[in-house]
């Protein structure tokens, strides 16, 4: 059952057997885990049905440093669904590596192994609709796949990984049905303002929840899980502080700290001397129609040898700010800049206003690239725009072998790169969120140690050079700031609640019946994109949550 | 001693292929009960309007089992019914009646033989459950409500799903398939017919039939394009769907019905129906332990099948 708490008289009282708070990819994760359990289960979720500019704004925070660290209130949806209505749809799974203790990783280790997850990767690629869980292109596929780079050494790199697109999957739209269920209530724009402890700070005993109209409810449950991001769980974490005087689960200081997103951008010129037709940077699609694409990814031994984080590659286009890519449709996607979201034209703007010299050159390889931009058009209107599975991303083919090389890479935890609160209240007079991100230079030395890698590999192979000025590595991987939309680490998992906010069932130390999901709960960052791993984690959480026994509470 | 049996509307998939099934049993003398003398079977038959009481009542006698599957118009499955169930009065042969999961209608969840009979997702569901309250009145008989029966040439849910899934049409359709597809193999559900009529105990029972952990419409889909070659799966959305239920379907519907009174004969597409598009969203288990325990049943592996299956439709297996 659907409904909006704005209609709910003030002051309802609702009962239940589980409260989840937040319903993105990991609350809607967990009440389909949880929904054929019989319990009961109300679903509090702070927006409404579509994005709602009151809702969204109550997620507005303060950025201490703008450059490195986009607004609070971007790459992240209050609404139902949550930022699954608008994500990329990559789905990549954490290699075993990620859980390690890693010497050369401060902070490192998970309390749970790879195996814990993995169990429910396949499950959870299926509620993304990313197909099998295979991500090696030689089991993945029955037909053989043309080389991605005929010839490549892969000493130090391997092609043979996948990442699979999802649709990409809006769970709202995608589970409104099965989320229908009579044991699961789910309301709208109900925004949780408070969490009650009991008087020993053992247990929750109730949470609040205000809605913009002004009415209010509350729900008793036997367990609490907060699902709102890893923004957002620090926050009403934080705000609540009435008997955990530093807010809950913060008797050691360590919500909100460790926050990772990724380290991306960018990089160098990559010249293959092999025919440029031979090159493969697209996408290969999988007999069940997923979008599936190979990349260079640093294997695991060298990671270890090396003494750095996990790092992926992928042949990209130039950088579409400079003209002198010579590319029409590139040009063309730069002129079009106002009507892309912001989350997806980032890195469409530069620090300086361009020239006019420089527009009349964008403008020109416009002009002179119209049926290359016809093409294009008529291939995102009907693969993307109008398809049901969308075409993932913008792919140019260099006809001169030529690409930059886009990065994506694990960013270690530090407890110095935090989120807290700001003395500024929203509109339900809850304290708004200030993002302290910073980076570490174990982060600069990852991708400076990859790059230099995949230089030696391109060169040792044959197949071309790579070339990049490595003194402006470390101003590359920040010209964007950190890699929006994965929040990361904040309420990390652990053994010891000196380090750790949750243990390894994701439950809050200290408190009985509160868990936390999402990737807040991640102690590291990996490299893969978090979202297939937060549905497995909730997945993982639903079936914990049903092994215990609730009986006499 | 063989059990002399006739089967109504052997003319039909499920009848040929119980027809073959039961010819290839020692104990069995199977008879084929047809409607018209067109349909020509290698085995003994006889022709006649299965909805005439009086000659349901000359063709019956001397059989010891009838197993009713006669067609699916409900008006004719209704009068067969009855017909069959006056005429069977003086000699009373065990029938064996094909109802279907259709009469548990639009129920959701696990559903065994227990579960209330709705009957209210059409007139075939309807009549289905009216031929059931009929047939309860007969001691000696056995109702099997079988799921979705596929298998080598199955019009409704092999050779119809292998058409739209050639021509893109059907695919991984989202929510609109994460219903259950509750399939049976057309040769367990054979299966079952025999093992009914060997076992007296089973008289006045009722069977649901379908695989054990049945996957969604959407796995149907994908693992069955994958057997016929038919990749990469379309992914269908809903605006296609709509357009398909609401448009594509009622045209050929009409084609359809003109073409039946033209003197020629012409090949349409298949289409689906929103009552179709309803199934594929219905979210029901067929339960089936009772068939495993009672009749003894080992369903066909699905995979398997399909290749088979493929295979008959001409494609790569």
């Amino acid at each position: 059952m659907i409904s909006d708490a704005r209609t709910l008289p003030d002051g309802t009282v609702i009962q239940a057997d589980f409260c989840i708070v937040g319903a993105g990819a990991a609350g809607i994760s967990l009440a389909l885990g949880l929904s054929r359990s019989g319990y009961r289960i109300v679903l509090l979720e702070a927006g409404g049905e579509k994005e709602e500019a009151e809702a969204q704004a109550l997620y507005e925070g303060r950025v201490v440093n703008p450059a490195l660290h986009s607004p609070a209130d971007s790459y992240r949806q209050r609404r139902f669904g949550g930022t699954t209505t608008i994500w990329g749809g990559r789905c990549v799974p954490f290699d075993p590596l990620d859980f390690e203790a890693r010497p050369y990783v401060p902070h490192s280790g998970w309390p749970i192994g790879y195996e814990e997850i993995a169990r429910y990767y396949p499950q959870a690629n299926r509620l993304c609709e990313a197909g099998v869980f295979d991500y090696h292109s030689e089991t993945a596929f029955t037909r053989p796949l043309k080389p991605m780079i005929p010839g490549f050494d892969q000493r130090h790199f391997t092609t043979d990984t996948l990442e699979r697109f999802s649709c990409p999957t809006d769970f709202h739209v995608r589970y409104h049905e099965k989320l229908s269920a009579p044991n699961i209530q789910i309301l709208l724009h109900a925004n949780l303002t408070r969490i009650a402890l009991s008087a020993d700070g053992n247990r929750v005993t109730e949470v609040e929840a205000r809605t913009l109209s002004g009415n209010s409810l509350s729900v008793k449950a036997t367990c609490f899980v907060l699902c709102a991001g890893g923004l957002e769980t620090v926050r009403l974490l934080l705000a609540n502080r009435d008997v955990h005087g530093q807010g809950i689960g913060n008797l050691h200081d360590v919500v909100g700290r460790y926050y990772m997103c990724h380290i991306a951008g960018t990089m160098g010129g990559l010249r293959f001397s092999i025919p440029p037709e031979s090159i493969w940077n697209g996408y290969d699609i999988s007999d069940e129609g997923i979008y599936c694409r190979r990349r260079l990814a640093l294997r695991p031994e060298v990671q270890r040898h090396e003494h750095v984080g996990s790092f992926v590659a992928r042949l990209h286009h130039p950088r579409i700010t400079d003209p002198s890519h010579g590319n029409g449709i590139l040009s063309a996607l730069y002129c079009a800049k106002p009507f892309i979201s912001y989350e997806y034209a980032k890195r469409l703007f530069e620090d300086e206003p361009l020239s006019w010299q420089d527009w009349y050159r964008h403008l020109k390889n416009v002009a002179l690239g119209v049926p290359d931009i016809m093409g294009f058009a008529w291939h995102m209107l009907r693969d993307r725009k109008l398809a049901a599975r969308k075409f993932p991303s913008v792919i140019i083919k260099s006809r001169a072998g030529l690409y930059s090389l886009d990065f994506h890479a694990e960013q270690m935890p530090d407890p110095m790169s935090r989120v807290g609160l700001t003395h500024e209240k929203d509109r339900l007079g809850m304290q708004k969120i200030e993002i302290d991100w910073r980076y570490m230079s174990q982060d600069v030395h990852t991708v400076k140690r990859s790059l230099a890698l995949l230089k030696q590999d391109i060169a040792e192979s044959g197949v071309g050079s790579f070339d990049y000025d490595p003194q402006s590595v470390e101003k590359e991987m920040i010209r964007y700031g950190a890699y929006g939309g994965h929040h990361i680490g904040t309420v990390r998992m652990g053994t010891s609640p000196r380090t750790s906010v949750t243990n390894s069932d994701c439950r809050v130390h200290g408190v009985a019946n509160l868990y936390l999901a999402g990737s807040g709960v991640f102690p590291t960052s990996s490299q893969a994109n978090p979202t297939l791993t937060i549905v497995a984690l909730s997945l993982r959480l639903a079936d914990h949550l049903q092994s215990l026994d609730f009986s006499g509470t | 001693m063989k059990h002399t049996v006739l089967v109504l509307g052997a003319g039909g998939y499920v009848g040929r292929k119980l027809m073959s099934a039961l010819a290839r049993c020692e104990d069995m003398q199977p008879t084929a009960g047809l409607h018209r003398s067109s349909a020509v079977t290698d085995y003994a038959s006889v022709c006649f309007d299965a909805t005439d009481q009086a000659e349901l009542e000359k063709h019956i006698s001397g059989f010891d089992v009838v197993v009713n599957c006669v067609g699916s118009d409900p008006t004719v499955m209704l009068h067969s019914t009855y017909a069959l169930l006056r005429a069977a009065q003086a000699s009373t042969p065990l029938i064996v009646h094909f109802s279907s999961m259709a009469v548990y209608g639009s129920s959701c969840g696990l559903v065994d033989e227990k579960a209330p009979l709705r009957g209210d997702t059409g007139a075939y569901a309807n009549a289905k459950v009216e031929t059931e309250r009929f047939m309860a009145s007969y001691a000696r008989r056995v109702v099997l409500r079988p799921g979705c029966i596929y298998g080598p040439g199955s019009p409704a849910w092999s050779s119809r799903i292998a058409r739209l899934l050639q021509a893109r049409r059907l695919g991984d359709l989202g929510a609109a398939g994460d219903g259950i597809a509750n399939l049976v193999h057309v040769d367990d559900v054979a299966a079952a017919v025999i093992a009914a009529i060997r076992q007296p105990q089973c008289e006045g029972e009722v069977f649901n039939l379908a695989m054990k952990n049945p996957p969604t419409w959407n796995d149907y889909f994908i693992c069955f394009a994958k057997a016929l070659g038919a990749v990469p799966v379309r992914r269908i959305g809903e605006r296609t769907l709509k357009a398909e239920s609401r448009i594509v379907a009622p045209f050929l519907k009409v084609c359809e019905i003109i073409g039946r009174k033209l003197p020629f004969s012409f090949d349409l597409p298949p289409f689906f129906s929103s009552a179709l598009l309803s199934l594929f969203r219905q979210d029901i288990t067929l339960v089936s332990d009772k068939a495993e325990r009672a009749l003894g049943l080992q369903w066909r592996n699905l995979e398997e099948s399909l290749r088979e299956v493929a295979a008959f439709e001409g494609r790569p297996g």
